[in-house]
């Protein structure tokens, strides 16, 4: 063994008060870091597949009229999301390398209609299903009924909107064409589960920029719960596009299916409302065959078919992207909005945190904490470590000037308290990191779950699952590698500063 | 020739708003292989006469050279390797590195010197420890042995490099009159055959007799100089 390891080694075991208490400090350093670097990671993790992976995607791209960022969780302001103008266009830039998958979609408040009763507000998701159900897999589950299908009318109502509705209107959702499952009702409901009021439909209605009012009846094909994050997520019923284009006036898949003649086109295209009328054969006469008119009908005669649509031809309010693997969220952010930019497209991208408001802004404290926490034990362990060795040094200042004097250098000197905090370092740290690994698999074990929305930040989901990936074991190295030279520093200048003469002055 | 040159050597250490003069314009030439004592009471500057000779302290005025080299332009890197290389030093503690056992603080100059190779380390480190007698205790560490076995091992340590010098600052200080009469005889053997020079400060009249050449130090000025007192 090298002369100066061998001298460190014994040094160790000579002053084993002081180092057990360094060796203690950097354990529990190296221990708390490991699993704090673990709890940020299967954040993060949680955070990408609860949320990125499966409701938002990396980036949202939204109007440019738009005045907030928060189009997912900040409508109780009253206001529609606004239209994205030119989707064909923003369409076409979907094609970039740097996007992995894209969703257009409408999002948007209702007013459920239920006469005699309080009014009621809901989430709506407005989506082609099919691909919703492409761009984020299995992101829900069906408890009971079924997804409706693409290009059919329905609604996927969350437990926990039906929960609310119980509790606001005294009436519980039931898939069309299902009947009542018991052990699903909430505990109030059941005491009642023998006259309770059965909803199969939802009506509501949405709003236009123009401030008209338009309703809409559409079947409640299942009710759902979200795979994680129930209690954020949950409040979004996902409704078919077409239900919400019409409740918000918006141009439909079936309207832009129109085919309207050229002279129809001349018509419409007429600026004096006069001309409308200027025509001698305005009025004719002609002759009403039957007399007698069904309302029936009338009503089918008037409702809008079924017909396989361009469900991707109407309007969209917000677009979910999806980047690239390997793209971060900040290049894509600038890239896309650069394009945007350049061709004066009027929409604006923007960043998943961003378009969930306050949700995004707490995950993001949620992590700066954890952060703060482990550079506070970073900071904590240097100070310390960094006091105790200083203090070992003075106490060994008549040794090691007594080394200088018979012929070691500085450097010899130096290295050797290195070698003895390097070596403190790799047991103690080392010990502290495996505790950390073994704490971090049994809290994975232990599969601890919660309902609280706090909680499910901090865990990125509704199970905490802190996850040790080999970066984060580096990073935990490299932490330990970082206090240990930042804490050795001072007592190192303490050491090169020892002379000869103090080892004769203290004799 | 003189193996250690002093010219007009002063040190003065500041003491609150005073100022000590431990040493006042000291000059001193001490020859190769002298078996040299300096002499004086307790505070007379014999200490601090020894650390400027072993480029452990710097004067504050005069020149040392220690054989034939200026010590006071030398940096901190060039003082090292000159203690190293060319003295020797033996505490009034002994100070022997405490986790070392007799053979590692024998070997530690060596190993610090990085130009001998391990066979020779091994012949060197022998002989020394069993010219002061310690081969029993070869594997003990310091705590283990008394004082007197404690200088012995300072004594080899001191002469592993084959310095050309060694200075002993009260060598004797603090062991018994039989002990202390042992660990001279041992210096002044090994003055003769390794012809090493030696220069220890005392204030101990029996040691006395056991120097080749004498001076006295008295409020930091050499009073008193003997030759050949044996």
């Amino acid at each position: 063994m090298p002369l100066v390891l061998k001298i460190a080694w014994r040094n160790i075991w000579r002053h084993k008060g002081k180092c057990l208490v360094i060796g203690l400090i950097l354990f529990l350093g190296a221990f708390f870091m490991t699993v704090g670097n673990s709890i940020i990671s299967g954040m993060n993790a949680g955070l990408t597949e609860n949320i990125v992976n499966s409701f938002t995607g990396d980036i949202v791209i939204i109007s440019d009229e738009q005045d907030h960022n928060n189009v997912l969780l900040d409508m109780m302001s009253g206001k529609p999301l606004k239209v994205i103008r030119n989707y064909e266009a923003v369409e076409q830039v979907m094609d970039d390398a740097l996007v992995h998958a894209f969703l257009p979609a409408t999002a948007g408040v209702v007013m459920g209609l239920e006469p005699g009763a309080e009014m009621i507000t809901y989430m709506l998701l407005g989506v082609n299903i099919e691909r919703y159900q492409q761009m984020f897999p299995g992101n829900f589950r069906v408890t009971e009924g079924r997804v409706f299908n693409s290009g059919e009318r329905g609604i996927l109502i969350p437990e926990l909107v039906r929960t609310a509705s119980y509790e606001f209107l005294d009436y519980w959702f039931v898939p069309q064409g299902e009947s009542l499952v018991v052990e699903n009702l909430m505990e109030d409901a059941f005491a009642y589960k023998h006259s309770l009021e059965l909803r199969s439909d939802l009506v509501f209605m949405g709003s236009s920029h123009s401030g008209s009012f338009f309703d809409v009846q559409v079947p409640v094909t299942g009710i759902i719960e979200y795979r994680a994050l129930n209690k954020i997520w949950g409040n979004y019923a996902i409704v078919d596009i077409e239900s919400f284009r019409e409740a918000h006036n918006y141009v439909t898949g079936a309207d832009s299916a129109i085919e309207v003649s050229e002279d129809r086109l001349d018509l419409l295209a007429l600026n004096a409302f006069d001309e409308l009328f200027d025509f001698d054969d305005l009025l004719a006469d002609t002759v009403v065959e039957g007399d007698s008119f069904n309302f029936e009908e009338l009503q089918q005669a008037f409702v809008r078919e079924d017909s396989p649509l361009d469900l991707d031809a109407g309007s969209f309010n917000l677009v979910f992207v999806k980047l690239a693997e390997g793209v971060s969220q900040k290049d894509g952010l600038a890239h896309l909005n650069q394009v945007f930019s350049d061709n004066n497209l009027n929409v604006r991208a923007v960043s998943w945190q961003d378009s969930v408001g306050l949700i995004g802004s707490m995950a993001v404290m949620v992590k700066a904490a954890l952060n703060i926490f482990v550079m506070c034990i970073f900071f904590v362990a240097i100070i310390i470590i960094m006091n105790t060795l200083s203090m070992a040094a003075l106490e060994r200042v008549t040794e090691i000037g007594m080394m200088r004097a018979i012929g070691a250098r500085k450097g010899f000197l130096k290295t050797m308290f290195l070698c003895e905090t390097g070596m403190l370092s790799f047991f103690f740290g080392g010990l502290g990191i495996a505790a950390g690994v073994t704490l971090v698999y049994f809290l994975r074990a232990a599969n601890i779950t919660t309902e609280n929305e706090i909680l499910q930040l901090v865990y990125g989901g509704n199970s905490f699952h802190p996850i040790l990936t080999a970066t984060d074991f580096l990073i935990g190295v490299t932490e330990l590698g970082i206090v240990t030279v930042l804490s050795v520093l001072y007592p190192l200048r303490v050491v090169g500063k020892i002379v000869p003469l103090d080892a004769v002055a203290r004799d | 020739m003189s193996v250690i040159s002093v010219k007009r050597v002063e040190r003065d250490y500041p003491l609150g708003k005073t100022t000590v003069h431990a040493l006042r314009g000291v000059d001193l030439e001490i020859p190769e292989g002298s078996f040299f004592s300096i002499i004086g009471p307790s505070g007379s500057g014999k200490t601090t006469l020894l650390n400027i000779i072993g480029c452990i302290d710097n004067p504050t005025a005069g020149t040392v050279s220690i054989d034939g080299e200026e010590t006071t332009k030398l940096n901190d890197k060039q003082i090292t390797d000159l203690r190293l290389h060319k003295l020797g030093f033996i505490f009034q503690n002994f100070n022997l590195i405490p986790v070392l056992n007799v053979w590692e603080n024998v070997e530690f100059p060596l190993l610090l010197m990085k130009t001998h190779r391990k066979k020779e380390i091994k012949a060197r480190v022998e002989k020394l420890i069993a010219a002061v007698g310690l081969e029993q205790h070869a594997h003990h560490k310091p705590a283990e042995l008394s004082g007197g076995q404690r200088q012995r091992v300072a004594i080899a340590r001191a002469l592993v490099t084959n310095p050309k010098i060694i200075l002993a600052d009260e060598p004797t200080a603090n062991l018994d009159s039989e002990t202390s009469h042992s660990i001279l005889k041992l210096m002044r053997d090994l003055n003769e055959t390794e012809k090493t020079t030696f220069v220890f400060s005392t204030h101990d009249p029996d040691v006395l007799k056991y120097a080749k050449s004498i001076v006295q130090i008295k409020d930091g000025k050499l009073v008193h100089a003997e030759e050949e007192v044996i």
